[in-house]
């Protein structure tokens, strides 16, 4: 579309133009005359600069945004500073209504915001996310959480879940156990869905003697847009949190696609098994312990009853460990790498709980050394078993433990706290093969074809 | 007056965000059922449109099917814009003569009516500052916008909207003039010829509702009212007219309530359950219900102004009576309309006198199932009694399929528009624009004038082969040799007769089929009056072309053959020709046609028929 013949030359110098434009704030009002005559009259969303191109993104009146690819011969004709904020516009950081943070009263549910999808809003300026932190804004973002009583929103991490670590499981354990110290009735995890199972796992297996029940809760699609599920599945987890009947850590959100319906999956049997569905959350090994309608729960398995408290909390945690997928083509050499300076190591085997033969010598010299190894599948539904196959024998006969139906994810979870725990390879062996939290079951009941 | 159309079509390419097909679906697949909310945009404040629908709090059902996907459940995140889609929307601005924009930047326009999942509809200005030329008028065509089309309204179960997702996705171009329109009639060819064009592209959905039309009209001292999802061309003009019309009385009402000068219209309203509840009939049969209720509102100086004043039927109630509606009542029976309804003039005063009204105090009255809807519809009431005195409120229209239009929200503003971050900017390169340029299609004129000049058929049907889409295998096969005449009535009444009348969803023939059956009409295998059963046995059969002509084939009919089989023909039938006459001579032509089956020439089968006919006369004497 540039015509370089264009004989009118600019007023003023090119560059002084551009960096005019790139100087002046968002938001401000811009005029730009474009050689072909055109006109654009709108409010400067960004610009960007990389070496070969310049570009500019303007809101028209009309509310359409388009990208002007900034050529030596457009003209800034005008500008002027971004308008005051709107009348009706609700300020970020504003204070939250009153109720809010009625905090001393007794029954209130804290609400502990790590960051994710469900506690962010869109950045029009990058494109990207950044996360919700203060009460107000969470209570403005979601009003009507302070309509059955009070809550108080609690912020603890600021992170998208893929960067959150194994040691910010424990500063969420030990903010936990905090509240119901001070009195809460039920404290509510906002937090992303990408490694949600993960946290969920480590705060079933710090805490116990929960006074309450402790809801971990997420979306998949944004707030900022009428359809987020993280409205619907935040009620429903602030409603689980204010009941009498449960005293474990537990996953709440959506239950199929329709925003009626949200699952209660037990922290230790939950696994994300979808990218983008509102139903992302499945309980492996067993249905979700149950179903919270509008009204209603109705459970299928029976829920772990509060404890009298006070809650306990074991924090000790070694993050010496491993979770290692194998596949063909596994080199030995690689898997042993990997493995190198753990303390212990979950595989994720391929079915019944294999690996290549290849890899029995660098499991045997690990376990030999006074590290752990304990065999899940990456299968996900069922148990491993040894004795089927002559390879589950040999990976037996090298000392790996086989840990049942236990989650690779959930595996590798309790193996950081159980290296925390104790020093002795056997201690960790025989804490590895403990029930903690429901991790484990030895009875799988005929379902039907899907999952339950 | 100012009129601006905003058309959009819908593309037959793929869908704008995801790689479902564009066809409609008549079986759903599987339901489930979401709410929206208000959402803060770019600048956090929620825009009153949107603000007015979610406030329904309504609950909505959808239905999957096979033309949908987890993107238009809102279950996925959308795809990169579909690039043919991109490159028709191109073409259509180089068909405008619009400018493109160097970066495509899709928008989510708030719409939380549920028809679309998401609580948004995807949309991107591809183009700007283009123009049309309609007879002697050039208008401007400021913008050329790419959207996705909404879910499909199938009803409400129980109250709750179902809406089918086999729409949602489906590419839509949008073509906007400026407010340059002056009437109605002009607004219909506006529509038309832009229609034309787009259909010049080839890539655009042919059907109902695959064009629909929004209009913006507004009149000198109005406001701007936008009538939206006009699907009947021939109803624009009367849309426009009315509307003109609508806006004019309701200035003449404001500048009469402005003489009144009457005080504002009052907060709180009047239960008249108690006294109404005797009437018993019409809206006033309700009131036997339990919980039911009739509350009133004082109009101030509204009396003679809500019913009609002039004689095209326009008048402020029903316009009052659109806005109670939107609040879930019934309907509102207003003061002008009285003594009706079973209201009788005594009772009529005591309302009156309950709402101590005066002269030129008009009132309005509703029947709601419970004290807050009626007291929510009179609230609504309220703030557009009290707009009267401004004139003409901006608001959103339907359009009614008597021409009328009824209010449906407010106009919404340009706080529901922010960025689509799931879908980057996508640069328009030199190269698309040559890509998209490569097939430009003839402007509708041109083509027919090089229509008529190259086939010398009749303009009517070279507009019907154009119209049915036909054009490309026209071309194609007289480009090939076959008579165009011969060819136009295949695509035209031949294939469309044998696809109705064969098994759902008929068969589809390709051109190549086509080819080989024209082939055999060339090579004499068959005649041209073959074609039609030959087409009948193939829809029938399915199968190959060969295998249909094979089942149909006879020995070949001897011009002698044919001879004898009119004169048996003729003897049979003595007693009619000499009771019908000509009618009779059709009617034998019919048989014998049947009987040749196509084996010789319709005009050879003729000429016989005509010789038996005259040699039977000559026979028995008769002139």
């Amino acid at each position: 579309m540039a015509d370089p013949e264009i004989p009118e030359r600019p007023e003023r110098p090119p560059e002084a133009t551009w960096a005019t434009l790139r100087s002046i704030p968002r938001g401000s009002e811009v005029e730009i005359l474009r050689e072909e005559g055109i006109r654009l009259l709108g409010t400067l969303v960004l610009t960007t600069e990389s070496p070969d191109r310049r570009t500019v993104q303007i809101k028209l009146p009309s509310g359409y945004n388009l990208g002007i690819r900034w050529r030596d011969s457009d003209r800034l004709l005008a500008h002027s500073p971004p308008p005051p904020a709107r009348g009706n516009a609700p300020v970020p950081g504003h204070p939250p209504p009153a109720s809010g943070s009625s905090s001393g009263t007794s029954g209130w549910i804290g609400i502990l915001s790590t960051g994710g999808t469900i506690a962010s809003r869109v950045d029009y300026r990058t494109g990207g996310v950044r996360p919700v932190q203060e009460e107000g804004e969470m209570l403005q973002f979601y009003p009507d959480l302070d309509r059955d009583g009070p809550v108080r929103v609690i912020p603890v991490l600021d992170r998208l879940s893929e960067e959150i670590v194994p040691t910010d499981w424990i500063d969420l354990a030990r903010r936990v156990a905090v509240c119901f110290r001070d009195g809460a009735r039920g404290v509510v995890v906002t937090h992303g869905t990408d490694t949600m199972a993960y946290t969920a796992a480590a705060l079933a297996f710090t805490l116990s003697d929960l006074p309450g029940p402790v809801v971990l809760v997420g979306a998949q699609r944004s707030p900022d847009r009428p359809s987020s599920d993280g409205y619907p599945n935040l009620l429903a987890a602030v409603r689980l949190a204010r009941r009498t009947d449960l005293g474990e850590v537990v996953v709440v959100m959506h239950s199929g696609l329709s925003d009626q319906e949200f699952a209660i999956h037990r922290a230790a049997r939950v696994r994300k098994m979808h990218t983008s569905r509102r139903d992302a959350f499945r309980s492996r090994n067993g249905p979700p312990l149950g179903i919270l309608s509008e009204e209603t729960v109705a459970w299928s398995v029976r829920p772990t009853a509060p404890g009298p408290g006070p809650v306990r909390i074991d924090d000790r945690i070694d993050p010496r460990g491993c979770l290692l997928w194998v596949y063909p083509g596994l080199p030995a050499d690689r898997a042993r790498a990997f493995a190198e300076g753990c303390r212990g190591v979950i595989v994720a085997g391929t079915g019944l709980g294999h690996t290549a033969s290849t890899h029995l010598p660098w499991i045997r010299n690990a376990i030999r050394d006074g590290a752990f190894v304990g065999m899940t599948s990456q299968c996900l539904e069922g148990a491993v078993d040894p004795f089927v196959y002559a390879t589950g024998r040999m990976l037996l006969d090298a000392g790996v433990a086989f840990l049942g139906d236990m989650l690779p994810e959930v595996a590798y979870t309790k193996l950081l706290l159980a290296l925390g725990r104790s020093g002795r390879a056997d201690d960790v062996a025989a804490a590895m093969l403990r029930d903690w939290s429901g991790e484990v079951a030895h009875r799988r009941q005929v379902t039907g074809q899907g999952d339950p | 007056m100012k009129a601006g159309l905003e058309v959009h079509q819908q593309l037959r390419t793929g869908k704008l965000f995801c790689a479902c097909p564009t066809e409609l679906a008549e079986i759903p697949r599987a339901r489930f059922h979401r709410r929206l909310r208000a959402a803060g945009g770019e600048t956090q404040s929620v825009d009153r449109a949107v603000a007015f629908q979610a406030a329904r709090g309504q609950r909505f059902t959808y239905e999957s099917t096979d033309s949908d996907c987890l993107v238009e459940a809102d279950e996925e995140p959308p795809h990169a814009l579909d690039a043919e889609a991109l490159r028709t929307a191109l073409l259509v601005a180089d068909l405008f003569g619009a400018r493109p924009v160097d970066e495509i930047v899709v928008m989510r326009k708030l719409v939380v009516d549920g028809s679309n999942t998401s609580g948004f509809q995807r949309t991107a200005l591809v183009a700007t500052d283009g123009n049309l030329t309609v007879g002697e008028r050039t208008y401007s065509i400021p913008t050329i916008c790419l959207e996705e089309d909404a879910a499909r309204r199938m009803g409400e179960v129980d109250g709750e909207p179902v809406f089918r997702l086999d729409r949602l996705g489906i590419p839509l171009i949008e073509v906007a003039t400026g407010p340059e329109i002056s009437d109605g009639a002009e607004a219909r060819a506006v529509a038309g010829e832009i229609g034309a064009l787009l259909r010049a592209t080839r890539r655009v959905r042919r059907g109902i509702g695959s064009i629909r039309e929004d209009l913006n009209v507004s009149v000198p001292g109005g406001r701007r009212i936008e009538i939206k999802g006009v699907q009947e061309l021939r109803l624009i003009g009367q849309y426009v007219d009315r509307e003109v019309a609508r806006q004019t009385h309701l200035l003449a009402v404001r500048d009469r309530l402005r003489e009144r000068d009457p005080p504002p219209v009052p907060e709180g309203s009047h239960d008249l359950t108690e006294l109404l509840r005797p009437v018993g009939t019409g809206p006033f049969r309700e009131l036997s219900r339990k919980g039911t209720v009739a509350a009133a509102l004082l109009l101030p100086g509204f009396a003679g102004l809500l019913g009609p004043t002039t004689d095209d039927g326009e008048r402020l109630g029903r316009e009052l009576a659109d806005y109670a509606r939107s609040q879930g009542v019934r309907g509102l029976v207003h003061s002008d309309e009285l003594p009706s309804y079973g209201i009788d003039p005594p009772l009529l005063e005591r309302i009156r006198q309950e709402l101590a009204a005066g002269a030129t105090d008009g009132f309005a009255l509703v029947v709601a199932p419970d004290p807050g809807v009626a007291a929510r519809a009179l609230d609504r009431v309220r703030e557009r009694a009290r707009a009267a005195v401004e004139g003409v409120p901006e608001e959103t229209r339907d359009p009614m399929p008597d021409g009328r239009t009824r209010y449906s929200r407010p106009l919404p503003g340009r706080d529901r528009m922010y960025p689509e971050t799931d879908v980057p900017p996508r640069a328009i390169s030199p190269e698309d624009l040559a890509r998209a340029r490569a097939d430009r299609p003839e402007r509708p004129a041109a083509r027919q004038a090089r229509l008529a000049a190259a086939y010398h058929l009749p303009p009517e049907l070279l507009l019907k082969i154009e119209r049915e889409d036909r054009l490309e295998p026209f071309e194609h096969l007289c480009g090939l040799g076959h008579p165009p005449a011969l060819v136009a009535r295949l695509l035209t009444q031949e294939i469309p007769t044998a696809r109705a009348a064969g098994a759902a969803p008929g068969p589809s023939w390709t051109e190549a089929d086509l080819e080989r059956l024209l082939d055999l009409v060339r090579s004499g295998r068959i005649a041209k009056e073959g074609i039609a059963p030959v087409l009948a046995r193939w829809s029938e059969e399915g199968g190959s072309l060969e295998s249909a002509v094979g089942s149909l084939t006879f020995p070949p009919m001897s011009r002698e053959e044919l001879r004898e089989r009119a004169r048996a023909i003729v003897a049979e039938n003595r007693a009619l020709l000499a009771e019908r006459g000509e009618r009779g001579v059709s009617a034998l032509m019919g048989d014998l046609m049947r009987a040749v089956r196509g084996r010789r020439d319709g005009r050879e089968v003729a000429e016989e028929l005509r010789a038996a006919i005259a040699a039977s006369r000559t026979e028995s004497g008769t002139p």
